[in-house]
């Protein structure tokens, strides 16, 4: 790790010492030595202006902007903003072509400049412009992007930028020897062969789920702790393909669901008072077979070309989860066939789409089973919801089909696990590190396991009887429980996954209109009515946000930090804060959480009273020759 | 005899009445039996339950069959002389195990207590009362509603219910030893402990007794497997050794399986589902043979607890096979027949060719109850290793 990070230094500067020392003040200023206050107008300018259209929306684009604000609250957010010193503008354009924020501001700034990329340069370069240290480098980046310069801009291509080239080769299947194949066969001319890269060829080993739990923190564990490095540069556009996080299949689900739900709608006895047309059902499922195909080409893509990526996204303690998501959307798109398209489905599809499920459970509920570090009572979290609700979608679909013994054998192998897995959750153990303390959409997915399994076993049994109800009360329980406390509901970076979450409300609605047509009442068509409107807004919402991060924002696809983490902790580390001790470390995470103007002079005395203690670089010395007035030892 | 309610370390253990041996066997075998009360422990008792088990399946599946399109109608005789052979072979077995573990209570009843407080060791005091239900049930020539069956199927599961109160018991009340301290995979043999009484029971057709046994079974059964399956503490609870003793977490299931089957008549779908997910842990095992490599290193007797949960899924296979016909169903039947078979005679003759591996001193179930050095430490069979 030393290594490939002194490439890294290497690559942006003339001395090895200078950069990395000024490279430690602009990335370690966080929430700015001097700039704290301004940092702080900042905030609570966004605050201010936020507050009003936040209570009245659940999954908005002010939910989305609040989070933003929590996220740049959140120092180590500064980290992308922080722009290293090269010693010339020239040199700074050439290696920082564009930079992300992970979550960019809404234009509240007030920033037009005409072009998006530009937008999102100078906004950066605005709000750099906070810090009061000089940054001519900012404006220097600045000039030089908007100077027309956009050859050089990130690049879906990774072929094209040799210097970016080289980084991430470690993450490309067989550390970029098979691209190199790839385009030599296709007679493309290669500069800069011979640049050695002994660094990258290190095949890395498995990483434990330990150093995932060290090194990030988050509701879907992905977002770096301060005190980590990554791989891989933070302050480039990664390619394409490594931003692409298995998680976004679970556009899939969402909108395959979808197309569940409206055919179910179209359909069903109870809802015939509803007169919805079979059309909206073949339109939702067209549009999920597009989207499925989409994900999964470029996913595939992934595979063949960022191995090392999906291995690291696999032993991803939440990550691992979704790769059901894949075999479940198929499950899905199956269910929701338009009676147009076809009446029945031959048997055999089943087998094959319940056999690569098969295979990954048998993987996975043996991890639990059998101890270790990956055992249940450390990585339990909510998606894990989406291993086991796999067993009762194609028990569902078996049924459906009319198969019997199948779908009984996953209903049993589903259910069984579902209550270890159910147990756990509630118990919400201490030994558990990934339950998110406030809620977080992830937890919907409490909802579809019990939804999904009251229409499988109504299925299996040929009527919705005692077991499917008991089933079917569990899941609205749940739902309401969630829902009345929608306010928790906040304060959350966007991402892709959350589409996945949005299945388990659709599912419940879909649930729902079983049981109405088997209870007819008016209080069941009613609630029927409801969650299909609740599911139905919640994904257009989702839609819309999702189009806006993806054209407006452009950071659908951030860099995905997660697959990125370094081995092992970084010994001597640059930045302000390196684990020395547990009881300091809790009070940096604490810092880092919920910054307050104070932290900065209590960390302050926490780093003078443990100077004994560091072993650390020339730097930190240096740091706190600059920031405090303690003398040194 | 002396019964010690003082922990054992420090007791030296009451000499064997050697002049009485002595008159009736050879010497070096003298040696032997002391040597034997020491080393041996319930869960020898695994011989006993794989062997039971396996005759038990032979009954079943030996049964004539009326309408199977495959096997071929050989003659009654030759059925029932092999059923005779394998059950008088297991009985005999089971005698001579019962007896010598007696002796030990006689002789060694502080390494008894031991064994009670040992949290693997304790879940093994159900293996002779199973064993002696098994055989009960396998008898080809003991029918269910006779009054013998009946008086000894009391006597065998009186027992039991005492170990359960004893043992279910401290798991919610105790301080010391709860559930999530003592958990371990073999606590599974407790359940099939109850289920096995409630299948007997079913098969005499006291329904509320089987019930009643049932139900203990299960609820414990899903306390357990949820324990079991968060693994809160790691996976230090059980020694390398005893790894095997993993293939109860699909042996339970299946005689849930069989016991629900006896209850209700018909392999109806809880049936079905019980036993499918002891075929799906079963496969999981299967796909994980490094969680086995460190067991696999030497013969001991924990490589037994390999053979009966096999049985066991072979005997629900051929329940499941009565009642759905068809040629999956009947692939399985055959092939985890075959597989326990199979495995039965290779510890067999693994057994037969390592009598001294039988009697290690590294047990890991003696060794953490600090068992008393043996009485003569020359003995040519053992080996004097440091107790650790």
């Amino acid at each position: 790790m030393e290594n490939s990070k002194q490439n890294h230094l290497a690559e942006e500067g003339s001395s090895e010492a200078l950069p990395s020392l000024i490279k430690a003040i602009t990335a370690n200023e966080v929430a700015g030595f001097d700039s704290v206050e301004e940092h702080q107008d900042f905030n609570r300018r966004l605050k201010s202006t936020l507050v009003h259209p936040l209570s009245t929306s659940i999954f908005g684009i002010e939910a989305a902007a609040m989070e933003n604000e929590n996220e740049l609250s959140k120092p180590q957010r500064t980290h992308s903003v922080s722009i290293s010193m090269p010693p010339s503008p020239v040199a700074a354009h050439l290696q920082n072509t564009n930079r992300v924020l992970f979550g960019d501001e809404e234009t509240v700034l007030g920033n037009d400049s005409p072009s998006s990329a530009a937008a999102a340069v100078s906004l950066q370069t605005k709000q750099a412009k906070f810090y009061s240290q000089p940054m001519p480098k900012g404006c220097a980046l600045n000039e030089a992007i908007t100077s027309g310069t956009s050859s050089n801009l990130p690049v879906r291509n990774p072929r094209i930028d040799k210097l970016k080239d080289k980084r991430f080769d470690s993450f490309k299947t067989w550390s970029g020897r098979l691209e190199r194949q790839l385009s030599n066969l296709r007679g493309k001319h290669r500069e800069s062969e011979q640049e050695p890269q002994p660094q990258h060829r290190a095949e890395f080993e498995t990483l434990p789920v330990d150093r995932y739990f060290d090194a990030l923190e988050g509701p879907e564990l992905d977002t770096l702790r301060a005190s980590e490095e990554i791989l891989l540069p933070e302050d480039k556009k990664w390619p394409f393909l490594l931003r692409f996080p298995i998680s976004s299949f679970g556009i899939c689900l969402g909108v395959s669901s979808q197309a569940i739900m409206w055919k179910a709608l179209a359909s069903s006895a109870s809802t015939k008072f509803l007169h919805v047309s079979p059309d909206v059902n073949l339109v939702l499922w067209l549009i999920s077979i597009a989207l499925v195909l989409i994900v999964a080409f470029i996913y595939a893509l992934k595979v063949i070309f960022y191995f090392e990526a999906v291995r690291r996204e696999y032993y991803h303690p939440i990550r691992v989860n979704f790769f059901f998501a894949p075999w479940i959307a198929l499950l899905f798109l199956a269910l929701g066939v338009p009676p147009s398209v076809s009446q029945t489905l031959h048997a055999s599809l089943w087998y094959i789409l319940m056999t690569p499920i098969l295979f990954l459970e048998l993987k996975i509920y043996g991890q639990w089973m059998s101890g270790g570090q990956r055992r249940l009572s450390k990585v339990a979290n909510p998606s894990n919801h989406l291993s086991v609700v796999g067993n009762f979608v194609g028990a569902l679909l078996g049924a459906t089909m009319g198969l019997k013994e199948g779908p009984i054998f996953f209903f049993a192998v589903g259910l069984a696990h579902y209550t270890v897995l159910f147990v756990t959750l509630y118990q919400r153990l201490p030994t558990n590190e990934t339950l998110p303390k406030e809620l977080h959409p992830v937890f919907f997915l409490f909802v579809a396991a019990p939804s999904v399994a009251s229409m499988a076993w109504a299925r299996i049994q040929g009527s919705f009887d005692y077991g499917s109800r008991i089933a079917y009360f569990i899941a609205l329980f749940l739902y309401f429980s969630l829902a009345v406390r929608v306010n928790f509901f906040r304060g959350f970076r966007f991402s892709l996954a959350w589409w996945a979450y949005t299945f388990p409300m659709t599912g419940a609605a879909i649930a729902t209109i079983r049981y109405s047509d088997v209870a007819t009442s008016l209080v069941t068509k009613a609630l029927t009515v409801v969650l299909c409107i609740v599911a139905t807004l919640i994904v257009s919402a989702l839609l819309v946000t999702t189009i806006i991060h993806a054209f407006v924002l452009r950071d659908l696809f951030p860099n995905d930090i997660a697959i990125a983490i370094s081995e092992r902790r970084p010994k001597t580390t640059r930045r302000w804060y390196h684990r020395r001790s547990g009881s300091s470390d809790t009070k940096v995470e604490e810092y880092l959480k919920y910054s307050n103007s104070d932290s900065k002079d209590s960390e302050g005395s926490t780093n003078s009273s443990h100077k004994q203690e560091m072993s650390g670089s020339l730097h930190k010395k240096v740091e706190r020759h600059h920031t405090h007035d303690g003398p040194e030892p | 005899m002396e019964i010690q309610t003082s922990p054992p370390e420090h007791h030296p253990p009451p000499p064997i009445n050697q002049t009485v041996v002595s008159k009736f066997v050879p010497k070096r075998t003298k040696n032997l039996v002391p040597l034997i009360l020491t080393r041996i422990h319930a869960g020898y008792f695994r011989i006993t339950l794989s062997l039971g088990w396996q005759a038990l399946l032979w009954k079943i599946l030996l049964q004539p069959i009326q309408d199977s399109k495959i096997a071929i109608r050989a003659p009654e005789l030759f059925y029932s002389t092999i059923l005779t052979i394998i059950w008088s072979f297991s009985l005999v077995i089971l005698i001579v195990l019962s007896l010598l573990y007696s002796l030990k209570c006689i002789f060694r009843f502080s390494m008894i207590k031991a064994e009670f407080m040992h949290h693997v060791g304790v879940n093994y005091l159900f293996a002779p009362w199973i064993s002696w239900l098994l055989i009960l049930e396998s008898a080809p020539f003991v029918t269910p509603k006779h009054v013998s069956f009946v008086i000894l199927w009391w006597i065998f599961a009186i027992p039991v219910i005492i170990l359960d109160v004893k043992i279910y018991g401290q798991w919610f009340t105790k301080g010391k030893r709860f559930l999530t301290a003592v958990a371990n995979p073999a606590s599974q043999l407790s359940v099939v402990g109850n289920l096995v009484g409630a299948r007997a029971a079913a098969k005499m057709e006291w329904r509320e007794v089987s019930v009643f046994l049932f139900s203990l079974g299960m609820v414990h059964y899903l306390v357990l497997f949820v324990t079991l399956y968060q693994r809160l503490s790691g996976g230090d609870r059980l020694p390398a050794m005893l790894r095997p003793v993993f293939f109860l977490f699909f042996a339970a299931p299946s005689v849930a399986s069989l016991a629900w089957y006896s209850i209700s008549g018909s392999f109806d779908t809880p049936s079905k589902m019980l036993f499918f997910l002891s075929l799906f842990l079963f496969a999981s095992l299967i796909c994980r043979p490094a969680l086995f490599r460190k067991a696999m290193r030497r013969f001991n007797i924990a490589w037994w607890a390999y053979s009966y949960p096999i049985t066991l899924l072979a005997l629900a296979s051929a329940r499941y096979e009565e009642e759905v016909k068809g040629g999956v169903s009947h692939a399985i039947k055959l092939l985890l027949s075959g597989l326990s078979v199979l495995v039965l005679l290779a510890l067999l003759l693994l057994t037969a060719f390592n009598p001294k591996l039988l009697l290690p001193d590294n047990d890991p179930i003696l060794l953490t109850t600090a068992l008393p050095p043996p009485p003569h430490s020359s003995n040519s069979n053992s080996t004097t290793a440091p107790l650790c």
